[in-house]
C-alpha cells in the first residue's frame, strides 16, 4: 500500500542533521580562503602574529562567558548568557584608567580595585539571576547597560590616555619574541581549562549545566554553580579591562560593543569546534582567534568597515540559526 | 502491624496531607530484607506519595519511618541518602553530552593532584557496570550514544557505585523499554538481589510485578489494603480487585448514541519509536477508547492523528479519502479537533474571556471584512456557554478564573463552534472534581449523540467501561485488543493494559 515512509522530507532531515552543527565551519573555512586569495599578506606570519595580539581580549572575556553558558546550559533563552562581561571590562578599565591617569595611583593597586569591581559587577549578575530568579539574558542585558553607564559617569565619557609602563608592555613587549599580551592570555586560558575541564568542582559546574535535574539528583546545587559562574565571569571582565587598556591605549569610550559581538560570535562559533558539538574553553578560545582573524582580514583587503559589521552580524546569525536547528532536528 | 524481623524498612502510619486532600491515610509499608518488594495501586492511591515520603521530598504529617531497626527522626534527602536508600527515578536525568564514566560518578568524581582521573573513572565505571549489573558499556562513550535500556543501567550505576546501598528504589523503570530490553533490566536486578540488596519495586505493568517481586503491597485511596506473599502469575486477579474495590456505575450516561457510517480510519500507522502497525476505525456517532500505560504509545497515537506528530508509516482516511495531516491546523480544517491533556497549557488562552476563548478558531464566522462583529461573536460564545451550561454563565469571565470542569467546556465550546466532526479527548477528567466529571460525561454522550465521532484516551479504566463503545488497549505500542465494552469486566481490562494475565476463575 502507499506509505509515507521514506518521504523525501526524512532524507533532508538526515542532511540537515549531518550538516547543520558543521555550518559556521564550513562558512569560516570559505571566507578564509577568500581571504587568503583576496589578499597578498592574510596568510604571512607577520599578519597572523598581529591576528594573535588583536584577539587578546577577545579571548578572556570569551572565557568568562564560556564559564556562565557551561554552568547555565547552551539553550541561549533560558540557559546560561552572560552579555555584561564585555561592559564589566570596560568599566574596571574606566575605573583602573581613571586612578592611574587622573590620580596617580600605582598600577598594582589599580589593577587590583579594577578587577575588584569586575568582581562586584559579576555578583551583581549572580544576584539578579539566583536570587531574584531572572532570565539571565536579561538581567545581563540590563546589568550591562549600567555598567557601561557608570564608566561613563567615571571618565565623563571622555578618553583616558594610559602610558604606564606596564600596560605599555602588555600591548608591545614580548618574551622570546612571542608578544606579552598573548602569553598571558596563554596562561590564563590554561588555568581555566583546568578549573573547568579537569577538577571536581569543573566538571560538576557542567554537569549543572548539561542537566540540572541530574545535577540536583547527585547532591549538587544547582544554583551555587550558577552563582559561581557568574561571579567568575565577573573576575575574568575585570582581569580582561587590562587587555582593553593595552590594546586601546587607554580608555576609549565605545570599546564594549565590537568586543561583545565578537565575544558572542566566538564562544558559539566554539561549540562547532567541539567533538561533543557543546560550548566549551578551547572552542570559545579558539573562536576568537579565528574572529578576530577576520577582522584583520576584512581590513587588509580593504572592506569598509561598516561592511564589516553587517558581514560579522550574518555570521552570529548563522552560527545561533544552525545551533538552534541541530537542536531542532535532534529532538 | 506486621512482625518486625528481617523487615530492613518499615513506614508504619504515614499520613500525608495536602490542602483539601489526603493523600496517604495511616498507610503502611513494610520491606523485607533481600527481598523484592512490589508497590502496585491506580494512578492516584498514595504510591508516588509515600515514595517521596520515603525519599524525604515530602514531611510526614503522622507516621514512623524504621530503617533497619532505627527510627528516622528527622527526614531529609541527605538523610536518606545516608541511610543507604537510593531512588532510581522514571526519568533518566542524566547528562546527554557526558561520558558514561562522568555520569556514573557525578557529584563524587576521583580526583588526583593532576585533576580528574578519568581513565581511572572510565575504568571503575565499566568494571563496575560488567560485574555489578552484567552489562558492557564502555566508560568513556558518550551518554548520547546509548540506547535507553543502557541509559538505564548508567543511571542504577550512579545510584549504587558508592556500595554503601541497602535499599533501591525502582520508579516505574520498565516505561520507555521496548521488551528485550526489560529482560537485561530484570537481570541486573537479579543480581542485586544476589548481592543481597533489597528493592521496592513500583510498576504499572502486573505482569512484571509477578514475575519477579517477592511480595507486593496494594494501595487504594492512599491506604494500604492488602500484602500479597509468595506472588506469581496466578495472583493478578487478586491484585486487580484490590487495586479497583467496588466500581461506581452511576457516573456515567445511558448510553443513547447510535454508531453510523465510518469517519477515520487508520491504517497501518507507524512512527518506528512509540507505536506500529496502529488499525482503527471510527463511525460517527461513536464514543471509542483509547487505553494504554504511559509509554504505551496511546499519547503519541492520539498526537499523530492530530497531525502534531508525523507518522513514518501507514496512511489515515477521512471518509474514504486519504489525508495527510502535515499540523494541527491541517487537522482542524478536516473537521478533527483536540482537547489536550493539559488544558491550562495547550487549550485555553487564559487571560482571555470565555466568549475571545470560544470564538477563537472560528472568528472569520462572526467577522465581516476583518472586523469582528462583537454582538454577533458574544451572542454565539452566549449561545454555546448556554447549551454547555458554562458557570459562571457570563461569558465574559476571564476563563483564568473558571474551575477546571469549566474550563473544559469552553475549550470544547469553541471546537463545537468550528462544526467539528471528530472529538479527541486526552484525559479529559484528569484533575476536575467529580461533579465536573459527570458533566464532562454527559457532554462526550451528547456530542457522539448529535452525530460526532470521539476518541477518549484515557489512564482511568472506570471512565473508559462507563463512557465508550469500543476500547483499543495498547501495550507497548501495539494494539494488543480492541474489546467491545458491553462484555469487557473492569479487571479484563485492567490486565490487557498491564500485561498481566488473568487466570479464569481466579477473580472473585
Amino acid at each position: 500500500m502507499t506509505s509515507l515512509a521514506q518521504s523525501p522530507l526524512a532524507g533532508v532531515g538526515r542532511l540537515v542533521r549531518a550538516v547543520a552543527p558543521s555550518t559556521p565551519l564550513i562558512v569560516f573555512l570559505a571566507m578564509f580562503a577568500y581571504l587568503g586569495m583576496a589578499s597578498s599578506n592574510f596568510l604571512e606570519p607577520s599578519t597572523m602574529a598581529l591576528v594573535l595580539k588583536q584577539s587578546v581580549p577577545t579571548v578572556v572575556v570569551c572565557l568568562g562567558l564560556a564559564t556562565v553558558v557551561m554552568a547555565g546550559g547552551d539553550d541561549v533563552v533560558v540557559g546560561g548568557i552572560d552579555l555584561s562581561v564585555p561592559a564589566t571590562a570596560v568599566l574596571a578599565a574606566a575605573i583602573i584608567a581613571d586612578l592611574v591617569s587622573n590620580h596617580a595611583m600605582f598600577i598594582g593597586y589599580a589593577l587590583l580595585i579594577g578587577v575588584a569591581a569586575g568582581v562586584v559587577c559579576g555578583l551583581v549578575n549572580a544576584f539578579l539571576v539566583v536570587f531574584f530568579g531572572m532570565t539571565p539574558l536579561l538581567a545581563t542585558f540590563a546589568s550591562s547597560t549600567a555598567f557601561i553607564g557608570i564608566s561613563k559617569v567615571v571618565t565623563a565619557s571622555r578618553r583616558i590616555n594610559v602610558g604606564d609602563p606596564l600596560i605599555v608592555w602588555l600591548r608591545d613587549g614580548s618574551i622570546f619574541g612571542v608578544p606579552a599580551g598573548v602569553i598571558c592570555a596563554c596562561l590564563i586560558a590554561a588555568v581555566f581549562y583546568f578549573v573547568l575541564h579537569r577538577t571536581r568542582w569543573g566538571l560538576n559546574l557542567q554537569a549543572v549545566g548539561g542537566s540540572r535535574d541530574a545535577a540536583e539528583m547527585s547532591g549538587l546545587s544547582a544554583a551555587r554553580f550558577i552563582a559561581q559562574s557568574f561571579v567568575i565571569a565577573g573576575l575574568v571582565g575585570g582581569v580582561a579591562s587590562a587587555f582593553v587598556l593595552a590594546r586601546g591605549s587607554g580608555w576609549t569610550p565605545g570599546t564594549e560593543e565590537n568586543l561583545m559581538m565578537e565575544m558572542v560570535l566566538a564562544t558559539f562559533l566554539g561549540a562547532a569546534f567541539s567533538p561533543r558539538r557543546i560550548v566549551t574553553l578551547w572552542g570559545a578560545v579558539l573562536g576568537a582567534v579565528l574572529v578576530s582573524a577576520l577582522s584583520v582580514g576584512f581590513g587588509s583587503v580593504g572592506i569598509d568597515i561598516f561592511w564589516t559589521g553587517c558581514i560579522k552580524g550574518s555570521l552570529i546569525l548563522i552560527v545561533v540559526a544552525s545551533a538552534a536547528l541541530s537542536r531542532k532536528v535532534n529532538a | 502491624m506486621t512482625e518486625p524481623t528481617g523487615h530492613i524498612l518499615q513506614m508504619s502510619g504515614i499520613t500525608k496531607i495536602f490542602p483539601g486532600v489526603v493523600a496517604l491515610d495511616n498507610a503502611n509499608l513494610a520491606v523485607r530484607e533481600g527481598h523484592i518488594h512490589g508497590l502496585v495501586g491506580e494512578n492516584g492511591a498514595g504510591k508516588s506519595t509515600i515514595i517521596k515520603v520515603l525519599a524525604g521530598v515530602y514531611g510526614r504529617d503522622a507516621g514512623e519511618v524504621v530503617i533497619d531497626g532505627a527510627a528516622m527522626a528527622a527526614m531529609t534527602p541527605a538523610h536518606v541518602h545516608a541511610a543507604g536508600i537510593r531512588f532510581i527515578h522514571q526519568e533518566l536525568h542524566l547528562v546527554p553530552h557526558f561520558t558514561v564514566a562522568e555520569s556514573v560518578f557525578m557529584g563524587q568524581e576521583l580526583q588526583g593532584w593532576f585533576g580528574i582521573k578519568s581513565r581511572a573513572m572510565a575504568e571503575a565505571a565499566e568494571t563496575f557496570l560488567k560485574e555489578t549489573l552484567n552489562a558492557e558499556i564502555r566508560g568513556t562513550t558518550l551518554i548520547r550514544d546509548l540506547g535507553v535500556a543502557q541509559r538505564k543501567l548508567v543511571q542504577i550505576a550512579r545510584a549504587l557505585i558508592d556500595n554503601k546501598a541497602r535499599i533501591v528504589v525502582f520508579d516505574e523503570p520498565t516505561a520507555p523499554l521496548a521488551s528485550r530490553e526489560i529482560d537485561q533490566l530484570f537481570e541486573a536486578i537479579a543480581r542485586l538481589k544476589a548481592r543481597g540488596i533489597s528493592m521496592v519495586y513500583v510498576s504499572h505493568y502486573l505482569g512484571e510485578i509477578t514475575s519477579i517481586c517477592d511480595q507486593v503491597t496494594v494501595f487504594r485511596n492512599g491506604r494500604d489494603v492488602g500484602v500479597i506473599e509468595a506472588i506469581g502469575p496466578q495472583d493478578t486477579g487478586r491484585m486487580i480487585n484490590m487495586m479497583v474495590g467496588r466500581d461506581i456505575s452511576d457516573l456515567y450516561p445511558a448510553k443513547a448514541h447510535a454508531p453510523a457510517a465510518a469517519l477515520l480510519r487508520v491504517e497501518a500507522l507507524g512512527d518506528h519509536k512509540h507505536f506500529d502497525n496502529i488499525d482503527l476505525e471510527i463511525r460517527r456517532g461513536e464514543i471509542v477508547g483509547v487505553a494504554g500505560l504511559i509509554g504505551s504509545g496511546r499519547e503519541e497515537l492520539v498526537d499523530t492523528i492530530y497531525g502534531l506528530r508525523q507518522p513514518a508509516a501507514g496512511r489515515m482516511l477521512i471518509d474514504g479519502k486519504p489525508v495527510r495531516l502535515a499540523s494541527p491546523a491541517a487537522a482542524v480544517k478536516q473537521g478533527i479537533v483536540l482537547v489536550p491533556r493539559d488544558r491550562r497549557q495547550d487549550g485555553l488562552v487564559l487571560g482571555m474571556t470565555v466568549a475571545d476563548n470560544v470564538n477563537l478558531a472560528s472568528l472569520e464566522d462572526v467577522s465581516r471584512a476583518y472586523l469582528i462583529n462583537r454582538p454577533a461573536a458574544a451572542k454565539r460564545a452566549d449561545a454555546l456557554a448556554a447549551k454547555l451550561d458554562i458557570r459562571p454563565r457570563n461569558v465574559d469571565t476571564v476563563a483564568r478564573l473558571l474551575s477546571g470542569g469549566n474550563q473544559q467546556k469552553v475549550v470544547l465550546a469553541r471546537w463545537l463552534a468550528t462544526g467539528s466532526r471528530l472529538f479527541i479527548l486526552d484525559e479529559p477528567t484528569v484533575g476536575v472534581d467529580i461533579g465536573a466529571k459527570v458533566e464532562i460525561y454527559r457532554l462526550i454522550e451528547r456530542l457522539a449523540g448529535d452525530g460526532a465521532a470521539v476518541i477518549v484516551s484515557s489512564s482511568d479504566p472506570n471512565e473508559l467501561i462507563g463512557l465508550c463503545d469500543r476500547i483499543v488497549v495498547m501495550l507497548r505500542g501495539s494494539i494488543v485488543a480492541n474489546v467491545d465494552t458491553a462484555t469487557t469486566s473492569l479487571d479484563a481490562l485492567i490486565a490487557l493494559t498491564t500485561g498481566g494475565e488473568l487466570h479464569e476463575g481466579a477473580v472473585a
